[in-house]
């Protein structure tokens, strides 16, 4: 798989979210409240980052670059920020970083799908775009394929491992039963799930080369979808903080075997049929 | 337009519809159907199954449609999405109920994009008014917030259904059972453009089938002390299971994990170990019955969700625990 296959056009598609572990402490500690738009995160100091699992398909794309594989990488994300995981993406390996702009009405994921396929199409297509599974403020993973279907590409989800020969492309997905093995031939969209493993981290040296990549700005305007396209099938009406109320028995004795055996009789008393062998254990 | 309104409850496997989440499905589809004025159309895919307009009737379908796999083989996943978008295109129902499986969250949101409708995943809540309007509540953040959606937008508004989120409600009454029809499932124009080349060989039973569930997370300290989770779990007649870290730092395969990215379970018990309780990792395990959880910070949230809790550390509990569960 060397030199001579022409260079394989991958394109990222990288979302901004507010950090969801911060989300999350902020949620667990019970001080997670919601703007006064009724649909917004309060918190100011949830620090914005790039989707994990974008960063994930990029390095998915930096695998295959060390398999041997020619590939050029765009890294393209719709968004009215500038947000610094752009420059990251640079230090990374990316060609090309695109944020296209669109100040209609919110998108949906349905429009942000239409608006990155139509950002594909006008750049000369792609072989291959990877998604994350799913962002992690909506957790929605629809966009990848709404993608797909805009492009009339094979959509591969869930994977966990990403081979190239040739135009034929083998994807190990993360199944509930196990990994699944499936193949089929470029052009496509995968979208990548965390067991993909850690993305590594650009150098110094990258970080600062990659202070002079400067993204390409595209007005959504530039992509000629009308109305009908664009238009939102999704509002957001409100967020809510959902309460959790506890009311959890502690089980406590003088010792490790006695609490252990003051358990066992609470779980006999709650009509639970445990150590019965009645199902197998994995 | 079309003057009969119909609400379409879907179930992507035999096995699926044979199960609790179809009930479920078929429950929250009705309570669309009812204010719009819409009639309740169950679609399977599957192989024929006489039971079927037993099932339907007494959750209110009018009708069972079965569309019919050709041999044993579960169709690929180009297949149905082929299939589901020609159906709907040409019916036009007002809104589609899915219970959302590994195959759904692949599934429904493309089958939604070919036909240009509103889509929603991680519904835990659906109504329809008189004039048609659908909103729905879905998860949001992991479930740390939830999030209100109007769906506008042509028909059908598809909507993916959390497990365990509605409770299944039978039609009151004698049912009379549904009239069941079967069509042969179509074969994509463009042939399947994804091939499988190696099938997932579960090792083990199902995460998602088992009625009792022992999950280890990162304050097990140790990859070796997960042996203590799975003699609990034999001792305790359950499966092993595990919260994310663990997967991702390769201790347990991923088809192990329980939660918002891994596999929702639910069973009669969930013993959650040295888990702290994220909103993520509950995703996939707060419809158990009952939790306990066993934490040596008496501060964790796993404690708010957790029926029965024990505040020690876990490799000094478990050999108790499991000694006690055998009986010395
Ligand atoms: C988009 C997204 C999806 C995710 N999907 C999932 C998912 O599907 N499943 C999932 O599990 N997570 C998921 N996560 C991760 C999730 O947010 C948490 O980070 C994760 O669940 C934490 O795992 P844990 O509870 O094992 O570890 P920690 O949060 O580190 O908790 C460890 C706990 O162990 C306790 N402990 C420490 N020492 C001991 C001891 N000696 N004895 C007993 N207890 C001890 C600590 O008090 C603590 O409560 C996801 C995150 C994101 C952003
Ligand atoms: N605004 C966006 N810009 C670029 N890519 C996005 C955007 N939103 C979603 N995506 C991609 O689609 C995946 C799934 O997002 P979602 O469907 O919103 O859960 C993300 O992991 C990204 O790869």
């Amino acid at each position: 798989m060397g030199s001579s296959e022409p260079a394989v056009r991958i394109v990222v598609c990288a979302k901004e979210v507010p950090d969801p572990d911060a989300v999350n402490a902020y949620a667990v500690s019970g001080r997670l409240t919601i703007g006064e738009d009724g649909k917004t995160i309060a918190q100011a100091a949830v620090p914005l980052l790039m989707n994990a699992y974008d960063e994930q398909a990029i390095e998915a794309v930096l695998r295959l670059r060390d398999a041997g594989h020619e590939c050029s990488l765009t890294v393209v994300t719709v968004g009215t920020t500038r947000p610094e995981y752009l420059r990251k993406a640079g230090a990374l390996g990316a060609d090309e970083i695109v944020q296209i702009h669109h100040k209609a009405a919110h998108p949906d994921t349905l429009v942000v799908g239409t608006l990155l396929a139509a950002y594909i199409r006008s750049s000369g297509g792609a072989d291959l775009v990877l998604c994350g599974r799913q962002a992690s403020d909506d957790d929605q993973g629809v966009v990848p394929a709404a993608v797909a279907e805009e492009l009339s590409f094979p959509l591969v989800t869930m994977a966990r491992e990403i081979r190239l020969v040739g135009r034929q492309l083998t994807v190990v997905r993360a199944t509930p039963d196990g990994d699944e093995t499936v193949e089929c031939t470029l052009p496509a969209v995968v979208s990548v799930s965390s067991e993909l493993g850690t993305p590594r981290m650009p150098t110094a040296r990258d970080v600062i080369a990659a202070r002079a990549k400067k993204p390409t700005l595209i007005d959504s305007a530039a992509l000629g979808l009308d109305d009908r396209a664009l238009a939102p099938r999704l509002i957001l009406r409100s967020l809510v903080v959902p309460q959790k109320t506890g009311s959890c028995e502690f089980i406590e004795a003088d010792s490790s075997a006695n609490t252990a055996r003051a358990l066992v009789n609470r779980l006999r008393d709650l009509g639970l049929a445990i150590g019965s062998g009645a199902s197998p254990s994995g | 337009m079309s003057t009969k309104k119909t609400v379409v409850a879907c179930s992507l496997s035999m096995r699926e519809a044979r199960s609790e989440s179809a009930q479920e499905v078929l429950t929250a589809a009705r309570l669309l159907a009812e204010p719009l004025g819409a009639s309740l159309t169950w679609l399977v895919v599957g192989d024929a199954g006489d039971d079927l307009g037993e099932i339907g009737g007494r959750f209110g379908a009018g009708s069972v449609e079965v569309l019919r796999q050709r041999g044993d083989t579960l169709p690929g996943e180009e297949a149905l999405v082929a299939a589901l978008a020609a159906a709907f295109e040409q019916e036009r129902p007002q809104a589609v109920v899915f219970a959302q499986s590994f195959i759904a969250r692949s599934v429904v949101p493309r089958v939604a994009a070919r036909l240009r409708s509103p889509v929603l995943m991680n519904v835990l809540s659906a109504a329809a008014s008189a004039g048609g309007a659908v909103s729905a509540t879905a998860s949001a953040f992991g479930g740390d917030t939830h999030a209100r959606y109007d769906l506008v937008g042509d028909p059908p508004h598809f909507l993916s259904l959390l497990p365990r989120a509605v409770s299944p409600l039978p039609v009151a009454g004698l049912a009379r059972p549904a009239q069941v029809v079967e069509r042969e499932l179509p074969a994509p124009a463009e042939g399947d453009r994804v091939r499988v080349v190696e099938r997932p060989r579960l090792l083990g039973p199902r995460l998602e089938d088992a009625t009792i569930v022992v999950s280890g997370g990162r304050g097990l300290g140790d990859p070796s002390r997960y042996q203590l989770i799975e003699a609990l779990a034999e001792a305790l007649g359950g499966v092993a299971a595990a919260s994310r870290p663990l997967v991702d730092e390769g201790w347990v395969a991923a088809s192990r994990q329980v939660g918002l990215t891994g596999t929702v379970v639910q069973p009669e018990l969930y013993v959650a170990v040295g888990i702290s309780g994220a909103s993520q990792h509950m995703a996939g395990c707060s419809a158990a019955r009952v939790i306990v959880a066993i934490n040596n910070d008496e501060k964790a949230p796993i404690f708010r969700y957790a029926r029965l809790g024990v505040v020690a550390d876990a490799a000094g509990f478990l050999p108790a625990l499991i000694d006690a569960l055998k009986g010395r």
